[in-house]
């Protein structure tokens, strides 16, 4: 049994002497940390010492030596520590944001020079690698992604959804098995789904390089991420309403389909975004099951059928100055396409605790 | 348990209101074995790629015997098909450890930096970060560390052989500094710092906050309460979150293939040359103009790559679920 207080009306801040400032350890703080800036910048400047070498061999150092100074002097021996941290935290942080703007900032600035309606409607017959970039496109590739995502879809989505339904509503016996076989699913390396769809339908005739064979492969990668999700979010289901749908003597089918499904419905299109903005972009198993086309194929049981991510790749290894812009150009396109699909997601969960 | 134990309010596990015994209708039997069979895909799935790849490989397999792992050659010109990977396994796992040795540390850093000392709002930006780092596809990381990141990371390769270069694991004999494991690690690294760090940041964030406030009432600094309270609490956690890492470092493909000179001539600890394997980067620049049997030989490789990244990834999500448990107690 549990009590509950009631919350106090004012509720009193615990004090916390160890946040208390004064004016000398911000001024000693702020020197730790502008010093060894400006002596960093004065040898780079003066010195011919590449910056990366006195980045590593004198900044570090003295950073670490300035901070450790300083909250020695503020907190005694058990500072030292903490400016070890601090520093080390800082730094991890830059790096990382540092290689993801130059991963960001390098693709919007060299991709945007490609952009234009011409890029993002026609195809690429007719299209070289040298050919100027008002002619020809992606319009193939757009078309042929989406079919390929699209039929990935129609198959991981009902399988993903119905796991998740069997290891959190029917809870049958091998419920623990199934998580375990979605975890281990989820570990398949994309190179191999695409090998398995090859040696499995094409190698045998069933198919050629077809969109159904890629999307079969896609399927595979995909089916974990929504399995997962999906489990999650069908947790958060609340019990009673389970319970009151029991009493009024519904079947189980129908307490699942009519009761549970569509009070998670918003955390399950959350599933299926993030299963689609995991697939998208991978190249690997697109190269083994579509192939590639320089034409509009949307027929998806025969012929190669192009996608941005194999476009990406074909125009990266050709290597002339506008094939490579072309390659920034759909990466571009690829990488907003992610980022819809990541604000989607969450927009779609911003209020989770809300209702479900 | 008995089910006469009084019952705590809140505290109950669904029940399974529908017993395997009771009498059920027709269409609810209908429902539950569609619902089991479609839950048995995964299982299905993953033995069919076991069953594909594995006879369709069998024959070059077992004609190339042990060798297969072993040996360093590759060739389909004498008339006599070699194939053997050893380079390439051991390029895979080269690169991998490169890439943990730059990532563990970072992302824990990162970890600790979004869980204890950040302000609230940049703990926030930082955690969408690291999403937006996690969702970015492998083929553009590739393109830009093909086209942009080589340079870079050429150059700091370059440095360290200047300065570092009398130690074996730094020499260069080539006086060639791109396409070497070093920047395919840090490519590597760049894909995995993600995954370590969501994991890490989860379980460090679960950490009781009466120990660490105990901690700090014992008069512990932070620095200290988080060495000797919060990350023996989360190691667990953690190393389960790099052996993610590690199995998405093994199966990276795309990334790879653009940033590493992939060479059938095992690189032991020279880093710096432009010489190195992947498995799954080699099945894709082999595969374009493949001869049937090297065809089989390639799924052969993707088999040992399917086995090898299934074990990592099994025994990562036993050490993370095994940590979770002992936290519970």
């Amino acid at each position: 049994m549990t009590i509950t207080l009631e919350k106090p009306i004012n509720p009193v801040k615990p004090p916390k002497p160890w946040a208390k400032r004064n004016k000398s350890t911000v001024i000693s703080n702020a020197i730790a940390v502008i010093f060894p800036i400006l002596v960093l910048a004065a040898l780079f400047f003066t010195t011919e010492i590449p910056g990366p070498v006195l980045v590593v061999v004198v900044f570090f150092p003295l950073q670490l030596l300035t901070a450790g100074v300083t909250s020695f002097m503020d907190k005694g021996k058990r500072g030292i520590g903490d400016a070890v941290l601090s520093v080390g935290c800082v730094t991890a942080f830059g790096l990382v944001v540092a290689l993801l703007g130059s991963v960001v900032l390098s693709v919007i600035a060299r991709g945007f020079p490609a952009i234009r309606f011409s890029f993002l409607t026609q195809n690429n017959i007719y299209i070289s690698p040298t050919t100027d970039l008002t002619y020809g496109g992606i319009g193939h590739a757009l078309l042929g992604t989406l079919l390929v995502v699209l039929i990935a879809t129609l198959i991981a989505v009902p399988l993903g959804i119905a796991s998740a339904i069997y290891i959190t509503d029917i809870k049958g016996r091998a419920a623990g098995f199934v998580r375990f076989m979605v975890q281990a699913m989820s570990g398949v390396p994309s190179i191999v789904a695409g090998l398995f769809i090859f040696a499995a339908i094409i190698l045998t005739d069933v198919v050629g390089f077809s969109a159904i064979a890629g999307g079969l492969a896609y399927a595979i990668l995909m089916l974990p991420t929504v399995a997962r999700t999906a489990e999650e979010v069908l947790r958060l289901v609340p019990k009673e309403v389970r319970d009151a749908a029991v009493a009024l003597g519904s079947s189980r089918a129908r307490v699942t389909m009519r009761i549970v499904l569509p009070t998670a419905k918003t955390g399950l299109i959350t599933a299926v975004v993030l299963g689609v903005a995991r697939i998208i972009g991978e190249t690997a198993p697109l190269l083994l099951t579509t192939s590639n086309a320089n034409n509009t194929n949307l027929n998806p049981f025969s012929d190669p059928v192009s996608t941005i991510p194999v476009y990406i790749f074909q125009y990266l290894g050709s290597g002339y100055q506008t094939s490579i812009q072309r390659a920034w150009g759909a990466a571009l396109v690829l990488l907003i396409v992610v980022a819809i699909l990541f604000g989607l997601t969450r927009y779609l969960s911003r209020n989770k605790r809300g209702n479900v | 348990m008995s089910s006469s134990t009084l019952e705590v309010p809140g505290n109950t596990p669904t029940p399974r209101y529908f017993g395997r015994e009771k009498s059920r209708t027709k269409s609810d039997k209908l429902f539950s074995g569609s619902i089991i069979v479609a839950a048995l895909s995964s299982l299905f799935v993953l033995t069919a790629i076991l069953i594909y790849l594995g006879s369709n490989s069998w024959p070059v397999l077992v004609e190339q015997g042990i060798s297969f792992v072993t040996g360093s050659e590759w060739s389909t010109t004498d008339g006599v098909e070699v194939f053997q990977i050893w380079p390439m396994l051991y390029g895979t796992l080269l690169n991998a450890i490169i890439g943990l040795v730059i990532a563990v540390p970072v992302s824990v850093f990162l970890a600790l930096f979004i869980v204890f000392l950040a302000p609230r709002n940049l703990s926030k930006v930082l955690t969408v970060v690291i999403d937006i780092l996690a969702a970015i596809p492998s083929g553009i990381i590739g393109l830009w560390g093909f086209l942009v990141f080589t340079d870079t990371a050429a150059g700091w390769g370059q440095l360290l052989n200047q300065y570092l270069g009398w130690i074996p694991l730094f020499a260069n004999d080539q006086n060639q500094f791109a396409r070497s494991p070093f920047i395919a690690g840090w490519v590597l690294a760049i894909m995995i710092i993600p995954i370590i760090t969501v994991v890490s940041r989860e379980v460090l964030a679960q950490t009781p906050q009466e120990l660490l406030d105990a901690a700090r009432g014992l008069g512990g600094s932070l620095s200290g309460s988080i060495r000797m309270v919060a990350l023996p609490h989360a190691r667990g956690g953690i190393v389960g979150g790099v052996m993610l890492g590690l199995g998405r470092a093994l199966g990276e493909t795309i990334a790879i293939y653009f940033v590493l000179n992939l060479i059938f001539d095992v690189n032991i600890y020279k880093i710096l040359n432009p010489e190195g394997g992947a498995i799954a980067s080699m099945i894709v620049a082999k595969f374009g103009e493949a001869t049937p049997n090297e065809i089989n030989a390639l799924l052969g490789a993707g088999l040992i790559l399917f086995i090898m990244t299934l074990f990592v990834n099994l025994a990562a999500n036993y050490i993370v679920k095994r940590s979770q448990r002992e936290k519970l107690i």
